[in-house]
């Protein structure tokens, strides 16, 4: 579903990923682990399609799709879905028409007749009670006055909205409290799909509790310096990512 | 020929059968207005008031006044009409159209009869606590003419203000709107001004009077609207009286054509506790100058001045706004919201003053404007005089463009471009028109700026 071969980014003359390589196929949960400033977040805004980075790669295509020559938006409405570490709070604008909006748009790319606005509102209104989200906040301002908690369970209610083909999660587990961790990590293994992919980006191993990855990737110095099963992930959680760093002068 | 000879000349041909002709007070108050306006001459971007605005196009033009009704006015205007139901008074270039108005409850033409409340009166009698006629219709009535007498031009200041003083000698018509004390309207009231904008450019000089009797609770809404285009002149005056402990709810939507000329002059004064709330929507036009200025003149009086523009092309929106604190413990809430395309220019312009005994004044204004081109501009000013020494007083301003975070999100979520900067200015302006209590005007917002957004207002 998604190959990558030797991603790089830059930002302001700083190379931030180096040469990443990375294959994930449908039905898989990957998690991608690292250090803070190890590229993480750039790498999930990268393959979304943030264009304040500088990309190159010999190969990075979705579903035979260069995404190198993709806009943001296109990436969205082909199936690729990136839930925000720091949601964007729009003020002025509803959760629901910017849900709509969003909606409607990936649709129209698919062929799909627009929904309604009663049909939209009781699907938004089941998913939403799924993640103990009361109806006020689908009136409400995108993310805006929203807790830390619920700004993650929205980016989860978008993806349940929008039905991504490749859902990438960048640290949709921070802070987070135990329930709402459980209430977030529900929300993604219903959206575990034989034609669905998944790519967890996070800092901590406790997510993993909740949701068993099939492959786990360190990213150190923005490439991927070790890949395994999900025990690879217990380990960190016990050692660390000392014994992974490269020799010095790797880090940027 | 300066432009003073020729509205000289002008008001000799016409003084003789404008409204209100013969009633000693009247020529009056035209005749001082004619001569301040004739000695001010148009306002030069010398004068600090006028710094930004440049009236050269209105300098170089020579505006003909209206003197009878247009025969008509196009459908898809008579249908838009409909959006503004009763009561209402409909002045077609300045003039009242009768067929047009009326003052029946929650209906539009041809005024089915009100179910409930009896029939409705033709206007100029009073209908559940309402009186509201044309302008030279009361000055005619002679009952009517005694109120008048001791508001018209009472409170509007022309000494230094040419274009108030241009409308004070020239007005031909406008709506008088009363109403009684105590008296709670359950229907906004609908001023709507339409400018058809055919033949050479006309000149019209709306002057309206609203007098909310104590603790009385009325909405107002003035509507400016083009027929078809054209280059004409809306030069009009509203004043605004609030009895003790009255509520007013103003609107002022503006929406002329792109080669049309807007001054308007707005002075409300406000008795002890009232209350004001006031929003100015505004679309520009070749020039629009919106001036709002309010006298918080008795204790506890409150304002809410709240206001948005949306221009493009080579229009030009200024609004200057100036709220005075004359008395202590009076409340001033101030927002203006501006966007800004193609080569548009803006101006906010927000004088605070605080009289030596307006203790406790508690007053705060923000000006907040969102620019989308590089050619767009706007000038934003706070002008705070204050001279009383135990008062709250807040300003701040800010200039910026379409943040690109905002972007990224909502194309990440498949939105293209153009709909993701439609969402986000909706999202800016929807601070005021989601404050927008009468719904017409609150649709009318929301349809004009989606046309603004298809680029039609561009066209026109």
């Amino acid at each position: 579903m998604l190959r990558i071969r030797n991603l790089c980014a830059s930002i302001d003359g700083k190379q931030i990923l180096r040469g990443l390589n990375l294959d994930v196929n449908a039905g898989e949960v990957h998690a991608i682990m690292g250090p803070n400033g190890s590229g993480k977040s750039t790498f999930a805004q990268v393959l979304a399609g943030r264009d304040i980075y500088g990309v190159t790669a010999d190969d990075l295509t979705f579903e035979g799709r260069n995404l190198l020559e993709m806009p943001a938006e296109l990436r969205a409405r082909n199936g690729l879905f990136l839930a925000f570490q720091y949601p964007v709070e729009i003020p002025g604008v509803s959760n629901l028409y910017f849900l709509r909006s969003a909606v409607n748009a990936v649709r129209a790319h698919r062929g799909l007749p627009e929904l309604d606005a009663v049909d939209f509102l009781s699907v938004a209104r089941a998913h939403a009670q799924k993640l103990d989200l009361d109806d006020a906040m689908l009136k409400r301002s995108v993310n805006q006055g929203f807790s830390g908690g619920e700004k993650k369970r929205n980016e989860i209610l978008q993806m349940m909205m929008l039905e991504p083909r490749l859902a990438i999660l960048d640290e949709s587990d921070s802070g987070l409290d135990i329930d709402a961790l459980k209430i977030v990590a529900d929300g993604i293994n219903a959206m575990r799909h034989p034609e669905r992919a998944i790519i967890l980006v996070t800092h901590y191993q406790r997510l993993l509790n909740y949701i068993a990855p099939d492959r786990v990737h360190v990213l150190i110095g923005g490439s991927i310096v070790r890949s395994g099963t999900k025990e690879l992930a217990l380990e960190l959680e016990q050692r660390g990512y000392s014994w992974l760093e490269q020799p010095a002068g790797v880090e940027a | 020929m300066t432009e003073q000879n020729i509205y000289a000349t002008q008001f000799s041909e016409i003084a003789g059968r404008l409204p209100g002709r013969g009633l000693a007070w009247v020529d009056r108050l035209r005749k001082t207005a004619v001569e301040r306006f004739l000695d001010l001459g148009l306002p030069t971007t010398r004068l600090e008031d006028w710094k930004f605005t440049n009236v050269a196009p209105i300098r170089r033009l020579t505006f003909r006044p209206v003197n009878q009704v247009s025969a008509s006015i196009p459908e898809p205007l008579r249908s838009q009409l409909d959006l503004f139901p009763s009561p209402r008074l409909v002045f077609v270039d300045g003039l009242l159209d009768r067929k047009l108005s009326g003052l029946g409850f929650g209906t539009t033409p041809p005024f089915a009869k009100e179910r409930a409340n009896g029939t409705p009166p033709n206007l100029g009698g009073e209908f559940l606590g309402l009186h509201m006629a044309g302008l030279s219709d009361s000055l005619a009535d002679p009952n009517q003419a005694a109120i008048l007498e001791s508001h018209l031009g009472r409170y509007a200041e022309t000494s230094d203000r040419a274009f108030a003083a241009w409308n004070t000698g020239f007005f031909a018509d406008g709506a008088c709107v009363m109403i009684s004390p105590g008296t709670i309207l359950t229907h906004p009231v609908h001023l709507v001004f339409i400018s058809t904008g055919a033949g050479e450019p006309r000149a019209t000089y709306p002057r309206n009077l609203i007098l909310a009797g104590e603790r009385s609770q009325v909405a107002v809404a003035e509507v400016f609207l083009s027929a078809s285009g054209g280059v004409y002149l809306t030069n009009a005056v509203t004043e605004i009286v609030a009895g003790a402990g009255a509520t007013i709810d103003y609107y002022k939507m503006e929406c002329e054509s792109g080669d049309g000329f807007h001054v308007a002059t707005v002075k409300a004064t406000l008795d002890r506790d009232a209350s004001l709330t006031s929003h100015s929507i505004s679309f520009g036009a070749a020039l629009a100058r919106n001036d709002l200025r309010v006298a918080l003149d008795g204790e506890g009086s409150q304002c809410t001045l709240n206001g948005l523009f949306v221009v493009d092309g080579q229009r030009l929106v200024d609004n200057h706004t100036e709220i005075d604190h004359r008395k202590p413990h009076a409340t001033s809430r101030e927002l203006y919201k501006g966007v800004l395309a193609g080569h548009a220019q803006g101006v906010f312009n927000g004088a605070i003053i605080v009289r030596k005994d307006a203790q406790k004044t508690d007053a705060l204004q923000r000006s907040r404007n969102l620019l989308l081109s590089e050619n767009a501009q706007i000038n934003t000013k706070p002008q705070l005089e204050i001279r009383a020494d135990d008062v709250r007083c807040a300003h701040g301003a800010t200039i910026g463009q379409i943040d690109r975070e905002s972007m990224f999100y909502l194309k990440s979520r498949g939105l293209d471009e153009r709909a993701a900067r439609q969402i986000l200015i909706r999202g800016f302006a929807s601070e005021i028109i989601e404050g927008i209590r009468v719904s017409s005007i609150r649709q009318q917002s929301e349809i004009r700026l989606g046309e603004w957004f298809e680029g039609k207002l561009e066209a026109s």
